[in-house]
């Protein structure tokens, strides 16, 4: 039963932070965010949870802090999602349509949906989302085919499935605190619906969230989620290139990774030597800036090739006008835009959250728990019985999970 | 010096339409230099001139190669220098005039010595400079100390790396511990210096026939000296040979454990690659095929790759292959391709004279003006044993992504130099 008011919390249990956002939800249809809760990440890798017991100790801290400030506890969990396990396929499947008139009915779309998310999956697999592309009515695209004339109804799901094991993990952080995950959602799908307006997605246009520990990418199309996909590399392999680069420590090279790392050669002069901690205090050694900004330079680049070659055909550059979008706490990295516009060749920015966002939230890290809620909100204020989402296999998964 | 054949006032003499062959010589400076040279003595091979400078009189009178230079001897009074390269430094620029002559004429001149050491360190970078003044190209093999011999002997070895590579066209440095580690227990001392020097024997030799037998696929000195355009970089050097009927994929294994390939796993990728393959009668195509693709794959960064391949009917049913690779550091200025010794000595215009610089002047030469300073070219030098690097992420699950491990730092499995 959906009571009239709900506290829901929005978790990211990410690399560097774990944010618990808390919003109430009245009626289904209004969101305010009364409580925000935050705290460094600990046994988190990658964007995996490497160690339990340090991974629950930061979430459960976070998970108090936004209670305290909502002043009650959350009635159920929105879980972000991400890591290297989390995959992708498009499976479509098409039906004649039934009916004599050749007018699409219910039973025409429930049959192509069923069909197009009935492939199987391997073992130790759980579907995490399957997200319908647009409808195809002999061959042209609608977004609802019902009551349309046509003789043939195509649809297909791009179809994201991850390890049981490892979104277990995730899950079992949160049913720890005695809590219950309503819905697992992709971090890319939740950023990405933060930073993109309705017309951009229409238009077609790539978010990337570049995280502590992964990349989260998705491609908008028509209006919806064309692929998705997870690059486990981030801010982390910045730090990790410069600390094994210039031989530091892994919080020195995080210090000049976030005061020179940029994103794009800047430097032109190669003898520009910049200071370690500038405080004149013994042991300060100089660096060649134009050294850490190629090392920056070559694995922001990296990234975003990997990014591409992993969209494969499904990025056209003239099919994504509205260009790359980026967030995510590395995307605070000087020249993060335009290194990616260059390897996409399409314009490439930095994301804005929406205006309605205060101003403590407004920071690129804190836009998947954003569109988290963001994404709840719509999830359930259009809950559409013709299948916008069917979680059948993953409530199975969560009933095994909270049994065991 | 540009070579004008429409110029017919031009001395075409008998001299430089008979006398193509190229004059190399190989010196060996300092102790080690020298007993390296003596070694190879034995070896024989045509057209190789030998020459030996040292400031250790006893030494030198012990040597059985003709060609002997006495440097230093109002700085050392022909005693040595006792392990200071400081006074090696001085006792060759003292004498200038004297290493002159020696490479005097030369087209290729191959440096042998040895680092850590007085003579072999201070004055092997001012023999590389003279014979630079003196139109030559310099390949400097030279071994780094064994560690046991101490701190102070590996860093100055390592100065002296760094200052051969400013004045070297390239330096292919063999590090004693490698050897030591191919070493058994029973190995005697002697036997172990002897490997060093037949490695090195191996290098100078497979650049020799490269040079001398004419191949298949020819490469000649304009191709050498085309590969070693641009100094101060590292030099990607390897030998490898096989065997039999897996020869290729024998030659390939031991390419990459060569101990003249003195660089990490991920900065093996050069700019200019040239590979030469020596093989019988029997060397086919798909051979050839296999074994530049499998090199090119592995040291080349779209680079620009030269091959040659030569026939040696003693060679039946065996294969060698050198792999010479130069990297570019940074923006380095290219100096101009040099002209034949011989072309150089009809025509006009000596632009550099050994005369030319006083005695005592820095070790930079001044008529190739190489801006690249010095640090530019201090890069993880020695981390030979580092296999692999992941740092932080060592104890995670490997990031695979087309075949690399996204973990380990992009600029080094690219081979983006960094100028730290």
């Amino acid at each position: 039963m959906i009571s009239k008011t709900r506290l829901i919390g929005a978790v990211e249990i990410g690399t560097s932070k774990v944010t618990v956002l808390v919003g109430e939800l009245m009626r289904g249809r209004t969101l305010n965010i009364v409580g925000l809760g935050s705290c460094p990440s600990r046994g988190v890798i990658k964007g995996g949870v490497v160690d339990y017991k340090e991974a629950s100790a930061c979430t459960h801290a976070a998970f108090r802090a936004a209670e305290d400030g909502a002043g009650s506890p959350v009635d159920a969990v929105y879980l972000a999602q991400t890591g290297a396990h989390l995959e992708g396929f498009y499976h479509e499947a098409s039906v004649n349509v039934n009916a004599a008139d050749n007018c699409v009915g219910a039973l025409d779309i429930d049959t192509a949906c069923r069909l197009a998310m009935a492939k199987e999956l391997p073992a130790g697999r759980a579907v995490v989302h399957h997200i319908r592309r647009p409808f195809r009515l002999d061959g042209r695209l609608v977004p609802d085919p019902e009551h349309l004339v046509g003789q043939r109804l195509e649809v297909g799901y791009w179809t994201v499935h991850g390890s049981e094991a490892k979104i277990g993990d995730h899950i079992h952080v949160i049913t720890g605190f005695n809590l219950r995950v309503d819905e697992l959602i992709l971090s890319s799908l939740a950023s990405g619906t933060m930073v993109t307006t309705p017309e951009e997605r229409q238009n077609g246009v790539l978010v990337l969230d570049l995280g502590c520990g992964t990349t989260d990418f998705v491609l908008y199309h028509d209006g919806v989620a064309y692929q998705t996909g997870v690059v486990p590399v981030g801010g982390d392999h910045f730090t990790n290139d410069l600390s094994l680069g210039l031989r530091l420590t892994r919080p020195q090279a995080e210090k000049l990774k976030l005061r020179y790392g940029s994103a794009m050669l800047r430097s032109r002069d190669k003898h520009e030597k910049v200071w370690l901690n500038g405080d004149y205090s013994v042991g300060d050694r100089q660096f060649s800036r134009q050294a850490i900004e190629q090392i920056t330079a070559a694995r922001a680049r990296e990234l975003f090739e990997v990014v591409r070659a992993k969209l494969d055909a499904a990025f056209v550059p003239e099919q994504t006008p509205v260009g790359v979008i980026l967030t995510g706490g590395a995307a605070k990295m000087p020249g993060m835009d335009e290194a990616a516009g260059k390897v996409f060749g399409v314009p490439g920015r930095l994301g804005e959250p929406a205006s309605w966002v205060a101003d403590e939230l407004r920071d690129p890290g804190f836009s998947t728990p954003l569109g988290l809620l963001y994404f709840g909100l719509n999830s359930q204020a259009e809950r559409r019985p013709a299948a916008r989402r069917s979680n059948g296999i993953l409530q199975s998964l969560k009933r095994i999970l909270v049994a065991s | 010096m540009q070579f004008d054949p429409n110029h017919n006032e031009l001395p075409l003499t008998h001299e430089i339409l008979t006398d193509r062959s190229i004059a190399i010589k190989m010196v060996g400076v300092g102790g080690a230099g020298s007993n390296a040279i003596d070694r190879l003595k034995m070896d024989n091979l045509a057209r190789l001139q030998l020459a030996v400078i040292n400031t250790d009189l006893q030494a030198l009178s012990s040597s059985p190669v003709q060609d002997k230079v006495l440097i230093g001897g109002q700085v050392t009074r022909g005693l040595g220098t006792g392990g200071d390269p400081e006074l090696g430094r001085e006792a060759a620029e003292a004498d200038r005039e004297k290493i002159a002559a020696v490479v005097k004429g030369c087209d290729l001149v191959f440096l042998l010595a040895g680092l850590g050491g007085g003579t072999g360190g201070g004055a092997a970078p001012i023999v590389a400079d003279v014979a630079t003044e003196q139109g030559a190209l310099v390949i400097a093999y030279v071994t780094m100390p064994f560690s046991f011999e101490g701190g102070r002997r590996l860093k100055q070895a390592e100065e002296s790396l760094l200052a051969l590579r400013r004045t070297c066209d390239a330096v292919i440095p063999l590090a004693n511990d490698v050897l030591l580690q191919e070493c058994s227990d029973t190995t005697g001392v002697l036997a172990a210096f002897a490997q060093a020097d037949a490695w090195i024997g191996r290098g100078v030799k497979s650049i020799w026939s490269m040079l001398f037998r004419t191949g298949l696929i020819n490469l000649d000195f304009a191709t050498l000296q085309q590969v070693f355009q641009s100094r101060g970089g590292k030099t990607l050097f390897s030998l490898g040979r096989g065997e039999g009927p897996q020869a290729v994929a024998q030659a390939i294994e031991s390419i990459k454990v060569c101990p003249l390939l003195h660089t990490t796993e991920f900065s093996r990728k050069a700019d200019r690659l040239l590979v030469n393959i020596i093989g019988g009668t029997d060397l086919t195509l798909p051979m050839v095929n296999e074994l530049m693709t499998a090199i090119t794959e592995q040291y080349g960064r779209d680079s620009h790759v030269i091959m040659g391949a030569v026939i040696d009917e003693g060679m039946q049913q065996q294969l060698e292959v050198c792999v010479i690779g130069t990297t570019d550091v940074g923006n380095r200025n290219q100096t101009p391709r040099r002209p034949l010794a011989a072309a150089r000595s009809v025509t006009l215009a000596p632009a550099r004279t050994a005369g030319e610089k006083p005695a005592g002047a820095t070790a930079a030469p001044s008529a190739t003006p190489d801006p690249a300073p010095a640090d530019r070219t201090e890069q993880n030098e020695f981390s030979f044993a580092e296999v692999e690097s992941r740092g932080y992420f060592d104890k995670t699950d490997r990031n695979l992504f087309e075949g690399q491990d996204l973990d380990v730092p992009t600029y080094l499995r690219k081979g983006v130099k960094i100028g730290v």
